[in-house]
């Protein structure tokens, strides 16, 4: 198989068409009032902004701005209100310092030094803050992870990886990009470079140690099982390179997996307790 | 079999695991199929319950003659119709054995059932967890003439669809819940099934969206040189009225003759060779 850029072009009318089905019939059977999204002014959550738009509505998504005190970007929330405004997406700013420092102050072993578990309770409070919200007005959480970052493990378990649904989890950040772009967002949106906002200046393609394009294409030849040999051959990579993305994926599967128990009884949660989930 | 046939392709949505809203749009189908003088109505794969139940399958399966197939017979007798439809099929000699059924119902009642044989446990299919595969190929009589039927993803299999061709079908019929992204796959296999048979096909899809899978519609009627006579729309529930005419097999099979070039020799190394793979 040939591994080129080539190889992760999709159908974007036909994408855009399947994600937005696949929120609207969500929400209608979940029995909610609409969607809340943590709308950091990033490419992704701007994609989910318009993909639920289209789903459902701007009048019934809510667009919250999370940001703290260390990575607050006025940039970032112009960008996303310039996002809310085209799709008609009702917004609110909640600015989550003060919850932060009451955790910093409350947690006797707190350590300031660690930004990575820092940063997750970053990513956490902004999750407690969105379900608040679901939760008041009766919507659910719409999640904005894309297939990249969710196969490297890229995201803060229970943090921005919790939601309710997670509609472009099936899409490689570049193609995610040329969505964003077939959906009318601004070339500087669906090309600003991606950071989860844990820490300041933080950038994804910095901490990966690899640019999105490259990764994408490690990711979708691991997904086709193609081995790390033949991967690194053909992208002209180190053989070193592949393995070590295919070590951060195969070492993060349990972040991406449910409730994990051991089998004890009869059918079990989580492993063959399989039940559809819209009751009927 | 008679000079032409009326057909309904009733591509609907089903509510999950709600036999009874199910079972009372089928019956409004049959009623518009009345209406139109149509003679015999195909409905989708599980249509009666829904393709993704899980373990619910267990509780939703029934016997065939059973409760939800006695209620379709009835409707098919009070309309003078021949109806097709799928449904988890609950074995009557054990208490957990099903299987993935289309049964074949007409004016007089049950004519005949297929038990599903190729059932697809990958991606995101898990049919083996829930069904027991069938074991026999099925073609029926009916006063419509030969109907074979088969489900979805029997449709890869070719040498499945030459035996009921070989078994007389002149209609044959695949029901299915195809999610989309398997839509360019079907669209060639089902044009190619008619084709190498000489054969009517008839393809009738699931639409609307189930635990993610979102079935992609598209059912169609084709004829015994490829032709796509019939079509349903994408994505959405649908249903198309048209028709078949069997005194068309005879120039189809005398341009394209494929079951007069059959050779035979070759099933049996087909056989030998599936084992060794």
């Amino acid at each position: 198989m040939k591994l080129d850029s080539s190889v992760l072009e999709i159908d974007l009318v036909e994408t855009a068409k399947r994600a937005t089905r696949f929120i609207k019939e969500y929400v209608e059977t979940s029995g909610t009032e609409g969607i809340v999204i943590g709308l950091s002014g990033g490419v992704d959550s701007n994609t989910i902004a318009a993909l639920t738009s289209r789903a459902i509505g701007g009048d019934r998504v809510l667009g919250l701005m999370l940001p703290e005190e260390e990575t607050r970007s006025e940039k970032d929330i112009e960008d996303a209100v310039t996002v809310a405004k085209q799709f008609d997406l009702k917004t609110q700013i909640c600015d989550i310092t003060p919850a932060l420092r009451s955790f910093y102050k409350s947690i006797p072993i707190f350590d300031q030094s660690d930004k990575l578990c820092k940063g997750n309770m970053k990513a956490r409070t902004r999750m407690i803050y969105l379900y608040y919200y679901a939760n008041k007005m009766n919507t659910i959480v719409c999640g904005s992870s894309d297939k990249s970052e969710t196969m490297m493990g890229y995201f803060t378990k229970w943090g921005d990886g919790a939601a309710d649904i997670y509609p472009i989890i099936d899409l490689y950040k570049t193609q995610v990009r040329r969505l964003a772009e077939h959906l009318g967002l601004p070339k500087e949106i669906s090309e600003k470079p991606s950071t989860p906002a844990l820490w300041p200046k933080q950038l994804a393609e910095t901490e990966l140690g690899i640019r999105y394009n490259t990764l994408d294409l490690i990711l979708y030849g691991i997904e086709r099982f193609m081995d790390s040999e033949e991967i690194a051959g053909q992208l002209n990579l180190e053989k070193a390179t592949v393995e070590t993305i295919r070590a951060k994926w195969l070492y993060s599967e349990h972040k991406r997996r449910g409730l994990l128990g051991p089998k004890l009884s009869y059918r079990t949660i989580g492993a063959d307790f399989r039940i559809p989930r819209d009751p009927y | 079999m008679k000079n032409r046939i009326k057909l309904v392709l009733a591509q609907i949505s089903c509510k999950r695991g709600d036999k009874q809203r199910n079972l009372q749009r089928m019956e409004e189908v049959l009623l518009e199929a009345k209406k139109q003088s149509s003679d015999l109505v195909i409905f989708p794969e599980l249509c009666v319950t829904g393709y993704a139940n899980r373990d619910q399958f267990y509780e939703l399966a029934e016997t065939i003659p059973g409760p939800s197939a006695e209620k379709i017979e009835e409707f098919a007798r009070q309309n003078d119709l021949h109806v097709i439809f799928g449904m988890p099929e609950l074995s009557g000699k054990t208490k957990g054995t099903l299987y993935n059924t289309a049964a074949l119902i007409g004016p007089e009642g049950l004519i005949g059932k297929y038990r599903k044989m190729h059932l697809p446990t990958h991606s995101v299919f898990e049919e083996k967890r829930y069904f027991r595969l069938g074991y026999q190929a099925a073609a029926f009589e009916t006063a419509l003439g030969t109907v074979g039927l088969c489900i979805c993803y029997d449709i890869f299999f070719p040498e499945l669809i030459r035996l009921i061709r070989l078994q007389g079908a002149q209609l044959i019929v695949c029901i299915s819940a195809s999610p989309a992204v398997r839509k360019e796959y079907f669209e060639i296999l089902t044009a190619a099934r008619a084709i190498e048979n000489t054969a009517y096909l008839a393809y009738v899809n699931l639409a609307g969206v189930e635990e993610g899978l979102q079935f992609w519609g598209g059912s169609r009627l084709i004829g015994p040189t490829g032709t796509v006579i019939a079509k349903a729309k994408y994505d959405e529930p649908d249903l198309v009225f048209c028709e078949l005419d069997p005194r068309d097999l005879r120039p189809a099979e005398a341009f394209i003759p494929t079951l007069r070039d059959l050779r035979p020799e070759l099933f049996d190394k087909l056989k030998l060779e599936s084992e060794k793979i």
